[in-house]
């Protein structure tokens, strides 16, 4: 799938995304679980960067979404810098912990990549309930209220009035998927790719690892920092809850039904599951069950997820198509 | 007048923990020759290309064209005019054929990208008309001219091939015997190679070093190093060696 295409059907989703609010901008909860969608968005398309074009197995991610959420409200709650502002330099902290995450994983290969990132995730809790965290301002195990809001041209995005924070985050959502396909197109794509299928020949035909492990860590970092930054001031308070295991299957869930190395499915498989997950609020504890049960059959069944399944119906070479399910 | 050294290699020694894969091996490579090392298996062939290419740090001394490229990382080997292929053929599974040539000449090339010799060495290696193929659905061939084609769009002084012919039928062999003399002949890089089948060696050489654990048997004239009885010996043991 060439890059022209790539942004025709993101062209296409994000339209009819951008057309939701005409029908549903009356229900706060459909517009909520829209906006969750969009955010979602960003981090999974960041997670099968990472994953599915560079082959590193980077847990990591929803860390790298906390620490640019706390990042961004402690800028903003103690340091008094606006929103808009704060958002980037929690993507620029989250950069700056992916880069020191990356380097000593590049003397690491696959599951052991996967153990360094997780590490991360695991020992961030307790650090920002901890008296250290306490002192960076993360507000201990009682985390962080009364964020504040992202404040524009004089517009404050109240969470309130979804549908103006619904566009917002539409835009920002779009812009990253602008960013991320275009690496996916450029030589860094292209280098990222090579690293995956033989980083050994790869450095023999002059692709420096260092470089690129280093670039696809600190953009993906980047990326997922500042749209967690962006939920912080959206959703208005912050606790350690979210570094649980459930939003780390889910999101990996999002990857496993959209394809991994199979962008755009990362967006199609945020959208998706969670819509599916909200829809099967009312079940309560069979939840779990049940998504748990779709990933297996969809695995079996769609092994490059449902982009996958639509390349091979549609005979859709490209990029993205050889750069799935071939994990090592 | 005398034939420049391109690559010296001095005292080259790799230890893994007890093992000593390379002892103190020294040997040097003249401006557009083709020089051959073989050896039994195990006996570091292999593990010499790992060490003048950077995956491994080493004891002793490197220089290619007079400057010394021991603590260099691979890529930027590369990119002073190292290429080299490996045994076991390594492609980019995601990449098309053409966009796997490409690699090479995006990444590899001092100049930077050209296009138009990215296209002469698909062709060289006789892989246009494929050139929009999944690399995965070459035939063995297919993917070791691959392999070479990627490294010459580097644009190479010098071409390190390990163990090319493995697994090659005597026709597979033939072409890319003929590929590799095309290769120092017409495109004048010199080129190393690693390989099993003595009449490829004695065929392609100029000069032939054989090693076993790691140590120089001898180096020399093809023929005169294959009747050497030390060589005999190595290969097909004592009783040999006697007749």
């Amino acid at each position: 799938m060439d890059g022209k295409r790539r942004i025709l059907i993101m062209a296409v989703v994000f339209g009819l995304v951008a057309l939701l609010p005409i029908f549903f901008g009356g229900s706060k909860v459909i517009m909520h679980i829209l906006i969750m969608c969009l955010i979602w968005s960003v981090v999974a398309s960041c997670w099968d960067l990472i994953m599915g074009f560079a082959g590193i197995f980077s847990f990591g991610q929803v860390a790298f979404f906390v620490i640019g959420a706390y990042a961004s409200a402690i800028f903003s709650l103690r340091l008094g810098v606006p929103p808009i502002i704060s958002t980037f330099l929690a993507g620029a902290v989250a950069a700056a912990v992916g880069v020191l995450v990356a380097l000593p994983c590049l003397r690491l290969k696959g599951a052991y990549v996967a153990l360094v990132t997780f590490a991360v995730h695991m020992i961030l809790a307790p650090f920002l309930k901890s008296n250290m965290g306490r002192a960076i301002g993360t507000g201990g195990a009682q985390g962080l209220l009364t964020i504040p809001p992202i404040s524009l041209f004089g517009y404050t995005f109240q969470n309130a009035e979804p549908i103006p924070f619904f566009y917002l985050t539409l835009v920002v959502a779009v812009i990253c998927s602008l960013i991320i396909i275009l690496v996916i197109m450029s030589h860094w794509g292209t280098a990222f790719l090579t690293l995956k299928d033989s980083e050994d020949f790869a450095r023999a035909l002059g692709v420096s690892a260092l470089r690129y492990k280093l670039m696809v860590f600190a953009l993906t970092s980047f990326l997922t920092g500042m749209i967690g930054g962006f939920y912080g001031h959206y959703v208005g308070m912050l606790s350690t809850r979210m570094l649980g295991i459930d939003l780390f299957v889910t999101l990996m869930i999002m990857l496993v039904i959209g394809g991994v190395g199979q962008y755009p499915g990362a967006v199609l498989g945020a959208f998706f599951t969670v819509t599916i997950n909200e829809m099967l609020a009312p079940v309560g504890s069979y939840r779990p069950l049940i998504l748990g049960a779709m990933v297996l059959i969809l695995v079996l069944a769609l092994p490059d997820g449902v982009v996958g399944l639509i390349r091979s119906l549609f005979n859709l070479g490209g990029r993205g198509a050889r750069a799935g399910g071939r994990m090592k | 007048m005398a034939e420049r050294v391109l690559l010296r290699a001095s005292n080259l020694t790799k230890r893994f923990g007890a093992l000593v894969a390379v002892n103190n091996l020294s040997f040097q490579v003249k401006e557009g020759e083709i020089f051959g090392i073989a050896g039994p298996n195990g006996a570091g062939k292999s593990t010499v290309y790992n060490l003048l290419t950077g995956v491994y740090p080493f004891e002793g001394r490197v220089e290619f064209e007079g400057r010394e490229i021991a603590g260099l990382p691979p890529h930027k080997i590369a990119h002073m005019g190292i290429a080299r292929t490996f045994q076991v053929p390594q492609i980019f599974a995601s990449l098309t054929v053409g966009e796997c040539v490409d690699v090479g000449s995006r990444f590899g090339c001092p100049g930077g990208y050209d296009r138009a010799y990215t296209s002469e060495m698909l062709d060289f290696v006789s892989l246009t008309d494929q050139k929009d193929r999944p690399t995965e659905q070459l035939n063995l061939l297919g993917k070791k001219r691959l392999m070479i084609g990627a490294s010459l769009a580097t644009k190479p002084k010098i071409l390190m091939l390990d163990e090319p012919m493995a697994g090659s039928n005597f026709k597979e062999i033939q072409q890319l015997m003929d590929l590799i003399k095309k290769i120092n002949q017409d495109l004048g890089i010199t080129i190393i190679i690693i390989e099993h089948f003595m009449k490829v060696l004695t065929e392609l050489t100029k000069t032939l070093l054989i090693i076993e654990t790691g140590t120089e048997i001898c180096c020399g004239d093809p023929v005169e190093v294959t009747a050497n009885p030390k060589v005999i010996q190595c290969y097909l043991g004592d009783a040999y060696a006697e007749n």
